[in-house]
């Protein structure tokens, strides 16, 4: 097999299976989204993929073609041309342009994260070497290393901090991650779908056993949640 | 007045006068000023580091094979994560563009050494102590230090970091820190002065342009990581509480100057390989450099936008939303200078008459893989991305395509390229092309199913994983596996040509009157000082 034909499949190969792999898995990812948030994460992904698509694409497709069409051969000279200014208007201003028109949409989702609507239930996780700590200020209820048990369908906002080092609150299929940082109280909210069991781990290094800091979510039907807080307040 | 007749090299007799009997043996190594024997001495303590770095990577890709492994026990695995990307980055990949450079530029720019020699092998002799604290620390009662190479407090602090490697970790950091920045001093006056006369600055060949900018980057830059761990060391040792929460201070303090620092330090790893990879593209496709003051000004933009945008690795901290804002919008910005320089390589290789000679394919392969490393750049300066991947294995993966796929391919382009000129041999072409393509396969296998990981939840820095990421796991611990064979067949290649290749011409490659550098009109290696007469520059 000659250079030039290896050069061909395997680099084809390796364009097609990159694309393959990126989109694949972002599925599994993207079709676990559960909670509002998710799903404008996702559409906001979709649409990056979308136009940064067709910059890769022509640039491995230019790279591609250059390599295959102008291998050294005898008799050929190479081309004398080293500029043209309009050139390198245009790859200087639609780049440019692509990034302004796919900042909207970033912004937008940034601003539906930031705001935190009227919540139902107000929950505090506090980040502990190597575990999480869970209050219900409301109902007095405050425990650690154990399952957070979250009524599905309403809107739960969570103040995040940490009482040693850094940590971070990571449920993928949330879309949520947000920083526990000792001496600082951040905000998230969120809005389980589907009842259900989430995992989640703590994603920010925070010391030895940081790889076993795991976050299970019991997302449960209001009529349970309400037996499990009665429950819980009684010390059970 | 033109730039490039300010200052004129020293007339050769000058020069020779204060240069007495040629030493031998291991005191010419030791007592030199020479720039070339300090870039060659750059660039071997560099591949220390790399070997010991990869052998790091090794053991981690070996204990992530399959979930639930203990090859390693996780405070052993926290050292040897941290000191992968330190040295990775401050002990392999900035040394060793510092080395290249230092043998090239004067060169290129005909000049006979740099503008102050001594500073210049004191900035390459603290690089050895600097290294020395860091792998000594891996003994100590307690290890090395185990926070990453970003090393954040407070888990930095002396509660929860009680070794001494912590303290040899910002030891070693700050002098090597000190060395960039006597080196990057050294750099930008050399640059600025000893250019021969009519080398004007826009004369000079891309690889100077983008060392001036990268050196430039490096003396701004390096003292706010300087005084950051200043800082992290008074908390530390003498109760300061710069970083504590309870005496007032702030943890999110330290990320912003780490990051105003290692963000621009990305560029310093990147933009002196797209400098080699400037001047590698045109030498074997026989063609100009396309727009070269086009690649000029998106050097030099993303020397200024790269200061603009630390706060894209700060996005889940908290930070305020303006801020946030700002930095994303800027992180995007920044892809246009970037995507200016890839359009102009692609220009310049078509129409060419390529010959794929190895420094051509590791050329040809960095585009390919930047390209993907700029792309999901783009998708991380969007804010709510980056919070659902960050501090995943999709970070981990876009990093390396940018400091694997960018800074270690043109890395490896430059040394194949300039070998036969620094060791005066010739290497073999067909292992460097088997190295070259078990790099990019095994680059690839080992590096994109990571994004697969952080799309899939699976954070980075975790010592072992829930089984769900395993598929992924086991395809990056084999591509590891391939890059340690192409790695190996490196090794043996250089020293096996080191020690007996065939003596290189002046211009083994062949260049075209218009791509040949002043590095290749002088014998192999070149002589002491360079030039035994002013080369003319047309
Ligand atoms: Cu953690
Ligand atoms: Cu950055």
């Amino acid at each position: 097999m000659t250079l030039g034909n290896r050069w061909r499949l395997l680099t084809l190969g390796l364009v097609l299976a990159a694309a393959a792999l990126w989109t694949a898995p972002a599925g599994a990812w993207l079709f676990d989204a559960v909670t509002p948030v998710a799903h404008e994460v996702r559409n906001l992904f979709w649409k990056a993929v979308g136009i940064t698509a067709f910059f890769f694409i022509l640039a491995e497709g230019i790279l591609l073609v250059a390599v295959l069409k102008f291998r050294a051969k005898p008799g050929r000279a190479p081309a004398k041309w080293h500029e043209n200014l309009r050139l390198e208007l245009v790859w200087t201003a639609i780049p440019a342009l692509a990034m302004v028109i796919l900042s909207g949409p970033a912004f937008s989702t940034m601003k539906y994260m930031e705001t935190i609507p009227k919540s139902d239930v107000q929950i505090e996780v506090v980040g502990h070497q190597w575990f999480w700590e869970y209050r219900y200020p409301k109902y007095g209820v405050v425990f650690a290393n154990e399952p957070l048990v979250l009524p599905v369908g309403k809107t739960i906002a969570a103040n995040v901090t940490s009482i040693d080092v850094i940590h971070s609150w990571f449920v993928p299929p949330f879309g949520i991650k947000m920083d526990a940082n000792p001496g600082r109280i951040n905000h998230v909210w969120f809005q389980v779908e589907k009842v259900g069991k989430y995992e989640g781990q703590c994603a920010e290094l925070c010391g030895v056993l940081h790889g076993q800091m795991f976050i299970t979510v019991n997302v449960v039907t209001s009529e349970e949640f309400d037996r499990w807080i009665e429950q819980k307040k009684k010390g059970v | 007045m033109e730039a490039g007749t300010l200052a004129r090299p020293v007339p050769h007799h000058e020069a020779a006068a204060h240069v007495t009997k040629p030493r031998t043996g291991i005191l010419k190594w030791l007592l030199t000023t020479d720039h070339k024997l300090i870039g060659v001495m750059y660039i071997w303590l560099s591949f220390f580091f790399f070997s010991v770095a990869g052998i790091f990577a090794m053991v981690m890709r070996a204990q992530l094979m399959a979930p639930g492994l203990h090859i390693l026990h996780p405070e052993i695995y926290n050292q040897i994560m941290s000191l992968h990307g330190t040295f990775m980055v401050f002990f392999f990949t900035i040394p060793i563009m510092a080395g290249i450079a230092n043998y090239v530029v004067p060169i290129q720019i005909g000049a006979r050494d740099m503008a102050f020699p001594r500073v210049n092998a004191v900035s390459f002799w603290m690089l050895i102590p600097a290294g020395t604290f860091m792998l000594v620390s891996l003994f100590l009662k307690g290890g090395s230090a185990a926070a990453g190479w970003t090393s954040y407090p407070p888990l930095t602090d002396r509660q929860f970091s009680p070794g001494a490697g912590m303290d040899f970790w910002i030891l070693g950091l700050h002098l090597a820190g000190a060395s960039s920045i006597l080196g990057g001093i050294n750099f930008v006056v050399t640059i600025l002065n000893l250019r021969a006369p009519g080398m004007r600055l826009f004369k000079m060949p891309m690889f100077c342009w983008n060392v001036l900018i990268t050196q430039l980057i490096v003396v701004f830059a390096t003292p706010v990581l300087a005084g950051a761990l200043t800082m992290l060391l008074t908390d530390r040792m003498f109760g300061t509480g710069f970083f504590h929460p309870p005496a007032g201070g702030d943890p999110v303090l330290y990320q912003h100057l780490f990051w105003f620092y290692s963000h621009p330090a990305v560029y310093i790893m990147v933009l002196p390989g797209m400098g080699m990879v400037s001047q590698i593209l045109p030498a074997f496709s026989g063609k100009h450099l396309f727009g070269y003051k086009g690649m000029v000004l998106a050097t030099a933009g993303i020397g200024i936008i790269g200061y603009m945008v630390w706060g894209h690795h700060m996005f889940a901290t908290g930070i305020d939303f303006r801020l946030r804002q700002f930095f994303s919008f800027a992180s995007m910005v920044i892809a246009v200078p970037t995507g200016i320089k890839i359009w102009s390589w692609l220009a310049t290789i078509w129409g060419g008459s390529l010959r794929f000679k190895t420094p051509m394919l590791f050329a040809v392969g960095f585009i390919a893989l930047f390209i993907i490393g700029g792309i999901t750049g783009v998708w991380l300066a969007l804010v709510p991305f980056d919070v659902q991947v960050h501090d995943t294995y999709f970070v981990v993966a876009h990093l390396h395509y940018v400091l694997f796929g960018g800074s270690l391919m043109s890395i490896m382009a430059g040394i194949y390229y300039w070998f036969p000129k620094i060791s005066g041999k010739l290497y073999n072409e067909f292992w460097g092309k088997v190295h070259f393509w078990l790099t990019f396969i095994g680059m690839n296998l080992t590096f994109m199913p990571m994004h697969m990981m952080g799309m899939l939840g699976m954070p980075r820095r975790i010592y072992t994983y829930r089984p769900e990421f395993a598929i992924w796991n086991h395809i990056a611990s084999f591509g590891a596996a391939v890059l340690l064979v192409g790695m190996t067949i490196f090794v043996l290649n250089m020293l096996l040509h080191l020690w007996r290749g065939k003596p290189a011409p002046k211009d083994p490659w062949d260049h075209s009157d218009e791509t040949r550098t002043l590095e290749w009109t002088v014998t192999s290696p070149p002589p002491p000082e360079n030039f035994h007469t002013l080369p003319a520059i047309r």
